[in-house]
């Protein structure tokens, strides 16, 4: 809480309470039961309508009196139905109901103790100020050092209702800090035991690793034994702790909160799209804090988004570079490289064209790709991780149908395929959400993983599938009787050969527990990566299913796990991108381009939402926009493109996907039940589904340059 | 020695030659030219007096010093080997106490390390040797005499400076080095 928001808080307080008009300050008070003012009155009354409880009867005979008969309103208590006037506390409806609730301080004839509401008395004044005192008590007043310092709850509180002098002459308690890992770092000493990290490792993040030791002056937060947080989501403990006690470890000591510049913006190294807050300070990337965003990652991110930043200062390309006759790659001019690229792409045939988009590709650059590449005579142009026969043709066939909010009223989940933890830890975050508030059931097939939340694991491989879809397996029955089956299936599935197979079994799946309706679309797939959304609106998919094997020159846009071992070794590769990883070793010619942090970009969650990113810092050395390059590419080559600003590639984006120009709107994919696809002849593999992300914190080119990314890869994966 | 005899001579303008013999006199510095005409006339004596008095014989300020140190009782010795000194009675109070440089060709003020600096300067009177108990173990950083004017090599150069051998890069990224290998 802000010190602004306190102090509006304070003054409209004050401002009620002053106000002349005395109906404000009744609504103020909490004063349930007009007749207590008044017992006899309300004696005398007779009873208007006997509370209709089969079983029970009221406690003592207690009696309501209905002053206004349209003020009543019906509670259930014990799954009793009650009638109570409005402003009934609860303790009187249970009353009522005919259940006594162990209580002292509240009693009928008396008024409800104290509840005469004031908040800027003298006295509330002091009383604040002596809650200050008492946290303050124990609490270090090590604001200069302190990474929290200027935006700390407990400061600004002290500001706003603290004393301006301590009485405090002891000796302060000390505690021993606790380590949690290569995130978080702990100055315990600074804690007031709000429990608020408990709460979240407990309730969100669904890892019973921290709890509260000690009693009295002795409370302390730990970790019981000795050993670190392993959660995905652990870095949000930083935000939610309200002092300085858990703080961000790579930060530490590296800038103040009021020297950093926000730029709102979106997280690509997976394809949840979380809101992000990217804080600058110059040209440095300083941290990445989340943003409230309630139908995508709620206020949480998770780790790999909040701690990857290190990677953007690491093996970046700054240069254009040509690898030479002797193997080794010069820096050279633009000028120079692109005349390269343009003289060889004409001396190959158009079919011998490829190109290649990345996991961290914007909208805006795939479809300057896709044109030039068409431009010069070839098609083949596709984005990693969707696959060589990606199921393009509909929408629904590659997006979270149910969005991710949506998932929260889903009843029942069958995960194929995917472990959601890794895969994308916030909508794994929601379907704990789901499975804690309505005890949803989970049904997993896939590698043994560990979810954060109860689920039954039916299987390995499709078989099982195959199995739920014709009703042959117990836990159809959970499926058919949920009123909202959700069924999620991951990204993975698309480089598998039996893809079209295992989709027509989920359909059956979906259609036998009535997955898809008018209300409800339950047949989910979980992508993998920022850019594959847009790029399947975009219609990068490839002519022929072997392109690579026959390309003679290929285009690598920032595409880094795509296998080039079966490219013929005589391929003129182009890669354009900006970090030195696994695509430049077999490049021929480097194009430096920016990275998402650095540049205005289009991307597409998985849920089928555009969002913006924005420029936070500026770009590094002689680097550009990747569709900037590709449009200087194509005039070099003699194929101008159209479009000489964003406005001009988005304009054309329009005519291919509109839904991508709708920022932060959610554009589900049209449910048309009429469109059956063709039966597919492909027969199930026993093969087993395989992990589609190994190491959740090394995902993409930027998370593998991340030192912080390797320090967690090595000491919270190790088993 | 070129400063020593300029001091003399502007001594010697000042206030003429009668006084100047006059103050030599009282500060013993005749001593000094005998023994060191002495010398050049018997330079087997040189293997009598210790080089370090033959050092201090060229330095006035040094020679002072050790004259001054006849009697006075040697209150302790640094790990740098600066030896200081105390006389009470006789001498005037605030004067009292006083180093003698173990470094004969070269001293300064800066070479008092800190634990005697107080004691040197009448901030205490506790010894250095006491004072060295209290110098915190983990993160006491050793004395450093101040080094200007004795090279760059000497002196501190902040993690930027291109002088300073760990220069500190500064360049916001680090650009990816193609491999060396063919």
């Amino acid at each position: 809480m802000g010190l602004g928001l306190l102090a509006s808080r304070a003054l409209r307080s004050s401002r009620i309470l002053t106000s002349p008009n005395p109906r404000n300050t009744i609504l103020r008070q909490i004063v349930s039961t007009p007749e207590l003012q008044n017992p006899e009155a309300a004696q005398a009354q007779p009873e208007s309508s006997p509370p209709d409880l089969p079983h029970r009867a009221p406690v003592a005979g207690a009696r309501v009196h209905f002053s206004n008969p349209e003020d009543a309103i019906e509670v259930f208590v014990d799954g009793y139905p009650v009638k109570i006037p409005k402003g009934f506390t609860v303790l009187q409806a249970c009353e009522v109901a005919g259940v006594d609730i162990p209580r002292f301080c509240y009693h009928s004839r008396l008024s409800i103790a104290g509840m005469k509401i004031k908040t800027d008395t003298p006295i509330a004044k002091k009383a604040r100020e002596g809650v200050m005192e008492f946290l303050l008590m124990n609490h270090p007043l090590d604001c200069p050092i302190c990474d929290q310092g200027g935006e700390c709850d407990l400061q600004d509180q002290s500001m706003a209702f603290g004393s301006d002098r301590g009485r405090f002459t002891e000796m302060k308690r000390s505690v021993v800090d606790k380590n949690l890992g290569p995130l978080v770092k702990t100055v315990m000493t600074r804690c007031i035991q709000c429990t608020r990290c408990v709460r979240f490792a407990s309730e969100v993040a669904g890892v019973q690793d921290l709890g509260m030791l000690g009693r009295g002056s002795g409370e302390e937060i730990g970790t019981y034994v000795e050993k670190l947080m392993t959660s995905e989501l652990s870095g949000n403990v930083i935000d939610i702790c309200p002092v300085g006690a858990l703080t961000s470890k790579p930060f530490a000591f590296k800038a103040r909160n009021w020297e950093l510049k926000g730029t709102e913006t979106i997280d690509v190294t997976d394809a949840v799209g979380s809101n992000i807050r990217i804080d600058s300070r110059g040209p440095e990337v300083m941290r990445i804090l989340p943003r409230l965003n309630e139908d995508i990652n709620e206020e949480w991110i998770s780790d790999k988004t909040r701690f990857f930043y290190d990677g953007l200062k690491r093996q970046r390309l700054n240069d254009p570079m040509i690898r030479g006759a002797d193997g080794r790659f010069k820096a050279v001019s633009w000028r120079d490289a692109l005349a390269v690229v343009a003289e060889v792409i004409h001396q190959v045939k158009p079919e011998e064209i490829v190109g290649v988009a990345g996991k961290l590709s914007d909208a805006e650059s795939m479809i300057a790709l896709k044109d030039f590449l068409n431009r010069m005579g070839s098609n083949n142009v596709w984005c990693e991780g969707n696959g060589m026969h990606p199921n393009a043709d509909l929408r629904s066939g590659y997006l979270l149908n149910s969005g991710i909010s949506g998932l929260e009223k889903a009843d029942a989940f069958l995960l194929v395929g995917t472990q959601p933890r890794v895969e994308a830890a916030m909508v794994n975050a929601r379907i704990r959400k789901t499975v804690r508030v309505t005890e949803a059931k989970v049904g997993y097939i896939g590698p043994p993983t560990d979810l954060n939340y109860d689920h039954q694991h039916l299987g390995t491989s499709p078989l099982t599938l195959k199995e739920i879809s014709e009703n042959r397996h117990p836990f159809c029955s959970t499926l058919s009787n949920a009123k909202n089956p959700s069924i999620i299936v991951g990204a993975g599935i698309f480089e598998r050969e039996d893809k079209d197979a295992i989709f027509s079994a989920i359909e059956t799946i979906a259609k036998n527990c009535k997955a898809i309706r008018p209300d409800w679309n339950g047949l989910n797939v979980l992508l993998l990566n920022a850019a594959q959304a847009a790029a399947l609106d975009l219609g990068l998919v490839p002519e022929s299913k072997n392109c690579i094997e026959s390309a003679k020159f290929l285009y690598l846009m920032g595409a880094d796990d795509v296998s080039l071992e079966k490219l013929p070794s005589d391929a003129f590769v182009v890669y354009q991108g900006h970090h030195g990883d696994r695509g430049v070793y077999r490049a021929n010619v480097i194009f430096p381009a920016s990275a998402f942090t650095e540049k205005e970009g289009t991307y597409e969650n998985t849920e089928g939402c555009a969002q913006q990113t924005l420029p936070a810092v500026p770009t590094v050395g002689d680097a550009r926009e990747d569709w900037k390059i590709i449009r200087a590419l194509s005039e070099v080559a003699g194929a101008r493109l159209p479009y000489d600003t964003v406005s001009g590639v988005r304009s054309r984006m329009r005519a291919v996907a509109p839904n991508l120009l709708r920022v932060d709107e959610r554009e589900a994919a049209t449910f048309s039940p009429s469109l059956s696809k063709p039966e597919s002849r492909q027969e199930i593999s026993s093969e087993p589904f395989g992990n589609a992300v190994e190491n959740f914190y090394m995902t993409d080119a930027i998370t593998r340059a991340s030192k912080i990314m390797a320090q967690c890869s090595a000491m919270l994966l190790k088993k | 020695m070129a400063s020593v005899v300029k001091n003399a001579l502007k001594a010697i303008r000042e206030r003429g030659i009668g006084s100047f013999v006059r103050e030599l006199r009282d500060e013993g510095y005749l001593y000094v030219h005998l023994l060191r005409a002495l010398i050049l006339l018997f330079p087997a004596l040189e293997c009598l007096i210790d080089k370090e008095t033959l050092k201090c014989l060229f330095d006035g300020n040094l020679l002072q010093t050790k004259i001054h140190n006849i009697g006075a009782t040697l209150v302790g010795v640094d790990k740098f080997g600066n030896k200081y000194y105390q006389k009470l009675g006789d001498t005037q109070y605030g004067r009292h106490r006083w180093v003698e440089y173990a470094s004969k060709g070269r001293y300064n003020a800066s070479q008092v390390p800190p634990e005697w600096h107080g004691w040197l300067h009448f901030i205490t009177d506790h010894t250095g040797d006491e004072l060295l108990m209290l110098k915190p173990k983990r993160y006491g950083a050793e004395h450093k005499e101040n080094l200007s004017g004795e090279g760059d090599e000497y002196i501190y150069h902040s993690k930027g400076h291109s002088l300073n051998p760990g220069q500190r890069d500064w360049t916001r990224y680090r650009p990816w080095e193609p491999a060396t290998k063919a």
